[in-house]
């Protein structure tokens, strides 16, 4: 098939429409030491000592920045384990003990309203560092960053597009947080003294769009609006977000605050509330279980740091046990595969999809054409396919492949199974070096 | 149960590559039919000997390709046989079909003497195969379409034995030519050897009833192939569209001049005439749109489509040969990994190559223009 493919099949399906379920809290949970940002950490516990739900036990490293790691039990902690982190890494964890007592640290007191109106952008970047906030949307880069700098913000896109097919998560948020996810889009209006905020939804998802319409009468003057953007994939990538949304073409190498815009997903202006008025780090996450091979997917409230095991025992387990199985977590098209089902939930985990492992054989390239035609910035990933091939250095730089973004497109549309992809990954690692 | 990673994506588009093939060969059953319709037995052996002798070379090639890796040991012919089985998946018989039943369908029904088509159907097929493909690596690497490369040359070492004329379906003409290179013979004048097209009705040009190659008469089954190959979106329409627009307005140009020079020629009879008559929109459809030999980005297979119907109508309008189709799909061939060089490639319409388009149409307009302007007319 010579056709550009921009919406990809959709199962959302009815996955949508069940509300969030409460999972219960396992009896140990595990905090990593280290994840993709932050290589070191440390930690000022030691073994046996009681920790409050909120608590500071320890400082990860990455570089630049500091990011304190919360206790999001209240219990004991125990020592450390080794499991597989969401990068696929094998990293140390602490490991703590729960006494089902959920006891929030004394010293994390609520702000009052007066003090919130005093705050300014500085106050912002030192409590959102404090709380850990970081993308929820599964970027995991550090939120205080996007509010340290001076230059005037003019608008604030809100990114609730969620245009991965199987997650759903985003959706229940909004649906049962509406209240919570416009107080924190008005803190970050405060934060940058921007008036404009525009909460960008799909077209498709129309009666959500409506809610939120109807909802937000109840703030006249807030200057939020729903923006209706397109239903095709990716639209939830930045660039494309701020094209559909505002019609401002960003060029690649610059950042959105250059044009006076600051874009945050829905779950993040939901954490900043949290983190602002109730100054209390993200403990728990929505989580969609989906994919074929799950028994019965559905939404999870899950606390952080609950080991994928206990989740996927919860949805009944497996639905065709003998066959062999991918885990995936994130999207489809750019979630990470794991090499095993021992691994822990961060907080940057949007989704956890199982589906029955089928071996895609490769037939040779037709030159078709579907993934230049399908590629949203642009490239040619058949090109650079062949320049890898061929060790061609100077013709992968040409070709651009740091421009991709790797959103999986060149190969869900490839006609002969061809993983494009990983060679436009490489070709970014070469066009890289000197 | 084993965990198994892979690499970010994990959903594909429902398609494959068996399926592309699948289509094609889809598409080119109606053509099928109607040249058994009307040529029966040398319908069947066209196909029969080109079928044959491509996929036992593609076979052959699998074999060839697929040898035991060196590991000290000596391995029998039989191992060295099945481990190249093995290896012989679905794409590796269709392509060979499709690339057989486009060459069958552009080889004549008759030659004379007779056992001179079984030559061409078999050495034009191993040609084909083996310079027009496995030289270059096999599908998918190809540079040239295997079946014109076959086609042209069995043309050019056998072309003057083919007779056209030997069915009952087939009325106008008696003599062994076709159409179009009857009309060479006719006349020494490029415009005045259009003087007689009248006498041919648009009726037996639409259904095949012409002397020509067995695939190229019947335009009703290349125009349901056509709309089977855009609804399965196994061909691109943008090859077909910037082709049939540049054909279309080239041809247009110079009815102007073949009008305004020789009376009696009817304008739309002279578009008409050079649509329908030779292998141009059966090449069009099921030769130009072979992807593999295509240039890979929009802008390059737009240039694509106008540089064949520029070189088809020059050749059709001043070259020696009666018909070009072949000809100009093989040097498009040679063109398109040109027109995808990386250092200018990509897949978006810049002014520069749209200005580039311009330019290929703008050479091609001046071309008709000087070569039929100054030709001389015919007065009755």
């Amino acid at each position: 098939m010579i056709a550009r493919s921009t919406v990809i099949h959709d199962t959302k399906g009815l996955l949508d429409a069940l509300p969030t379920l409460k999972l219960d809290v396992p009896d140990d949970v595990f905090l990593a030491t280290g994840n993709a940002r932050c290589a070191k950490a440390e930690v000022f516990v030691n073994e046996g000592d009681h920790v409050y739900l909120g608590q500071v036990i320890g400082m990860r490293d990455g570089g630049f920045f500091k990011q304190p790691i919360h206790a999001t039990v209240s219990g004991t902690f125990t020592g450390y384990e080794e499991h597989y982190h969401r990068n696929g890494k094998m990293t140390k964890f602490i490991r703590l003990h729960n006494d089902h007592k959920d006891e929030w640290d004394p010293s994390l007191q609520p702000r009052s309203d007066e003090e919130i109106a005093k705050l300014t952008r500085k106050d912002f970047v030192e409590i959102l560092q404090q709380n850990a906030m970081v993308g929820l949307g599964g970027s995991s880069f550090p939120t205080h960053v996007k509010f340290n700098h001076d230059k005037p913000i003019n608008v604030i896109l809100i990114n609730a597009i969620e245009c991965e097919p199987y997650i759903t998560s985003d959706i229940r948020l909004m649906n049962e947080e509406i209240e919570k996810i416009i107080q924190g889009i008005l803190l970050i209006q405060q934060a940058f003294s921007c008036k404009k905020a525009l909460i960008c939804i799909k077209k498709k998802h129309g009666k959500l769009c409506r809610v939120y319409e109807e909802y937000l009468r109840r703030y006249p003057d807030s200057g939020i609006e729903v923006c209706r953007v397109g239903n095709f994939y990716p639209q939830g990538w930045e660039i494309a977000m701020i094209k559909s949304a505002l019609g401002i073409d960003i060029p690649s190498g610059h950042l959105p605050s250059e044009y006076g815009i600051a874009n945050f997903n829905v779950s993040t202006a939901w954490g900043i509330y949290d983190a602002v008025k109730l100054n209390r780090p993200v403990v728990e996450r929505r989580i969609s279980v989906s994919g074929d091979a799950v028994n019965y997917p559905s939404n999870f409230n899950v606390r952080v740091g609950t080991p994928l095991r206990f989740l996927l025992e919860k949805c009944g387990g497996y639905r065709h046990p003998d066959k062999d199985k991918t885990i995936i977590l994130g999207g489809p098209m750019m979630g990470a595969s794991m090499p095993s089902d021992d691994c822990i939930l961060t907080k940057t985990v949007t989704s956890v999809l199982v589906f029955d492992y089928e071996e895609a054989p490769e037939s040779p390239c037709i030159r078709c054409g579907s993934c230049v035609y399908s590629c949203p910035t642009g490239l040619e990933p058949k090109q650079i396919m062949d320049a890898v091939k061929a060790f061609d250095k100077p013709r992968m730089k040409a070709l651009n492949p740091l421009k991709c973004i790797e959103c999986g497109l060149c190969t869900y549309v490839c006609t002969s199974h061809i993983r494009v992809t990983d060679y436009v990954r490489r070709a970014k690692v070469f066009a890289k070096m000197k | 149960m084993n965990i198994i990673k892979e690499t970010a994506p994990h959903i594909r588009r429902k398609d494959s590559l068996t399926r592309m093939l699948l289509d094609v060969v889809i598409a080119l059953i109606p053509v099928v039919v109607m040249a058994y319709v009307a040529y029966g037995w040398a319908a069947f052996r066209n196909f029969a000997v080109s079928i044959a002798t491509m996929m036992a070379s593609e076979f052959v090639f699998v074999l060839i390709m697929n040898r035991i890796p060196y590991d000290g040991t000596k391995h029998t012919l039989k191992e060295q046989f099945l481990h190249g089985c093995k290896a012989y998946r679905p794409h590796h018989a269709l392509a060979p079909l499709v690339s057989a039943m486009i060459f069958a369908l552009i080889m004549p029904p008759d030659s004379n003497p007779g056992y001179v088509i079984y030559l061409a159907l078999v050495f034009g097929s191993l040609f084909g195969m083996i310079i027009g493909k496995f030289v270059f690596g096999g599908t998918g690497n190809n540079i040239f379409n295997p079946a014109a490369a076959g086609m042209v040359f069995a043309k050019l070492c056998f072309g003057s034995k083919y007779v056209y004329t030997t069915n009952n379906y087939v009325s106008a003409v008696e003599s062994g030519g076709t159409v179009l290179s009857n009309l060479t013979n006719t006349s020494t004048s490029l415009v005045g050897r259009y003087a007689s097209i009248g006498d041919i009705s648009v009726f037996d040009m639409f259904f095949g009833r012409i002397p020509g190659t067995i695939g190229e008469g019947f335009k009703v089954a290349i125009l349901i192939g056509l709309v089977y190959l855009l609804i399965r979106r196994a061909a691109d329409y943008r090859v077909l569209l910037s082709f049939g627009l540049g054909y279309v307005g080239l041809m247009a140009l110079a009815g102007i001049f073949v009008v305004t020079k020789v009376p009696g020629v009817d304008y739309g009879h002279f578009l008409l005439f050079q649509l329908l008559t030779g292998g141009v929109m059966f090449g069009a459809v099921y030769m130009l749109t072979d992807p593999v030999t295509m240039p890979i980005n929009a802008p390059g297979r737009v240039m694509y489509g106008l540089l064949a119907a520029g070189l088809t109508v020059t050749i059709r309008l001043f070259g020696a040969l009666p018909e070009g189709m072949a000809f100009s799909i093989l040097i498009c061939n040679l063109v398109a990994p040109a027109l995808d060089h990386y250092t200018y490639s990509g897949n978006r319409f810049t002014p520069k190559k749209i200005a580039v388009i311009a330019g290929m149409a703008a050479v091609f307009i001046l071309a008709v223009c000087l070569g039929l302007g100054f030709q001389e007319g015919v007065t009755l």
